[in-house]
């Protein structure tokens, strides 16, 4: 079975590539697996000094849809979101730069990764947001992350009105550093950028990294914690089992 | 023009009317920042502290065709313990800026680099123009920006200052100032007489409410943490000190 989640060396640059494109990389029960063993071998290779800049980009269509509605209408929301926030929280813990390369959507936990990643390049066809109070959940996951990345007031919007951003929006809100007029652009962006930071010292992007985290409070672990709690209040309510219950049902009958 | 004795030439202090203007007068090294430039620095910085009459705003300038190009440390190349000290007595001068309890207005023409940089966002308003050339290159030398760090996740948050740093490099006038480097943007001929006009516009708010207000803006934001302002100083100072940083440091000054 092919892997949902690559991971490629070309050091000190690594790549991790979500891969389940005809699912529009959706986080399912192999995604988060395969992503979790990626990130196992990333911080391993961090460890051995040999790496220091780590790419996150995504297989066909789509960044990130967000979680898999089918593993979550089968009760995998709470593990979900545990796994989520672990994973935003290695992220923004790693001793190397992360970048992300969006094109395509990048929704609910989809936004979230990127909101844990340090640069974030996106492209023509990117969409960023929380499409996921209809589904009675909270996205309060995220936030530990983008409430530093970009401003209290718009994370709060972003979070709550469950619009979608385009690139030109999430540069002007601070999620993305820079936006492209299209896909090979963004990828030549992303790699010239990534190739700077790999000629530069890994010590130094480190500790620039580490004190970046501890001005914005995403340093410490309680913030992810009271993030994730946030969210999982929500998971296990009786409004979250009737909308999705009726959002699969919707699914079911349009035969998709 | 009043100007006011610093001993020392290095900077000078003037006032004119409720403005005074402190500028970095050592155009021939693009007011780099040497240790005897920040002792300059800490000269004028206590003039304006121990109360200038009827001073309503200090504007910091540069003489020349430079703000300020950043940190001297080759100068300094031979003593990291000395290069630590200076990132120190920068982080205590952009602290002593903050607080100062007039607005502060940067008139930035040509560079601003690094600790330049971190002049220009340490005042509460920076007028810059389209040619100018910002940004923080320190990553690209082995050294870590934290010193300026928190005064620029002040300036312009936390998402885009850590993409700021951690990427490196400079950038235009214009980019910097949809950064949010720069608060105004103004034809370079024009930024002179722009930012005058802008601080003699400032002077005629009333001075206790400008003092209460920046005073709270300055508390809002952890302008006031001095645990943390130091904290800046002592990673940035730790690493230049380092082996690795020295090495790059030597490369790069042999060039």
């Amino acid at each position: 079975m092919t892997a949902k989640a690559l991971l490629q060396f070309d050091t000190p640059i690594m790549t991790v590539v979500l891969n389940d494109p005809d699912r529009r990389n959706a986080l399912s029960h192999q995604v988060f697996d395969d992503f979790e063993r990626c990130l196992d071998e990333v911080e391993t290779a961090i460890d051995s000094e040999s790496c220091h800049v780590l790419r996150i980009r995504g297989e066909g269509p789509a960044f990130c849809a967000g979680f898999d509605l089918e593993a979550m209408a089968n009760g995998a929301l709470p593990s979900f979101l545990e796994r989520l926030g672990a994973i935003c929280r290695r992220l923004r813990h790693l001793n190397a730069v992360v970048v992300a390369e969006v094109h395509g959507p990048a929704l609910a936990g989809g936004c979230a990764l990127v909101s844990a990643c340090d640069i974030v390049h996106a492209g023509p066809d990117a969409a960023f947001g929380y499409p996921v109070h209809r589904l009675g959940i909270s996205p309060a996951v995220s936030l530990a992350t983008l409430v530093p990345g970009t401003s209290p007031g718009a994370a709060r919007a972003l979070t709550l009105s469950g619009e979608f951003l385009d690139a030109n929006a999430a540069v002007r809100i601070g999620l993305a550093a820079a936006a492209h007029p299209d896909r090979a652009a963004l990828a030549d962006a992303v790699t010239t950028l990534c190739d700077r930071l790999a000629a530069m010292d890994a010590p130094t992007l480190s500790a620039t990294k580490r004190f970046q985290n501890e001005l914005d409070g995403t340093f410490d672990a309680d913030v992810f914690a009271r993030s994730l709690a946030a969210s999982l209040a929500t998971a296990d309510s009786e409004e979250f089992e009737a909308r999705i219950e009726a959002v699969m049902m919707m699914k079911r009958t349009s035969g998709a | 023009m009043n100007t006011i004795d610093l001993d020392t030439q290095l900077v000078t202090l003037t006032t004119e009317g409720a403005v005074a203007t402190l500028t970095l007068n050592r155009p021939d090294a693009r007011n780099a920042l040497s240790l005897e430039m920040i002792a300059a620095m800490e000269a004028g910085l206590e003039k304006i502290e121990s109360g200038l009459e009827g001073v309503a705003v200090v504007i910091l300038a540069g003489a020349g065709k430079s703000f300020c190009a950043g940190m001297d440390l080759k100068a300094v190349q031979d003593d990291p313990i000395l290069m630590g000290d200076m990132l120190r007595r920068l982080a205590a001068v952009s602290r002593r800026i903050r607080r100062l309890d007039v607005p502060t207005i940067a008139r930035v023409q040509g560079a601003a680099i690094g600790g330049g940089c971190g002049l220009m966002v340490v005042c509460d308003f920076s007028f810059a123009h389209p040619e100018a050339k910002l940004g923080y290159p320190e990553v690209d030398l082995g050294i870590c920006p934290a010193v300026v760090a928190p005064f620029l996740v002040k300036r312009i948050g936390a998402g885009r200052a850590r993409a700021m740093l951690l990427a490196g490099g400079t950038m235009g006038g214009q980019a910097g100032f949809e950064a949010g480097l720069a608060t105004h943007l103004v034809p370079m001929d024009e930024l002179e007489s722009a930012s005058t006009a802008f601080a003699q516009r400032l002077t005629k708010g009333g001075p206790e409410a400008i003092r209460a207000t920046k005073r709270w803006l300055n508390e809002l934001d952890g302008s006031l943490d001095d645990e943390q302002l130091s904290k800046g100083a002592e990673i940035s100072a730790e690493l230049i000190q380092t082996e690795d940083a020295q090495a790059r440091l030597r490369t790069l000054f042999k060039r």
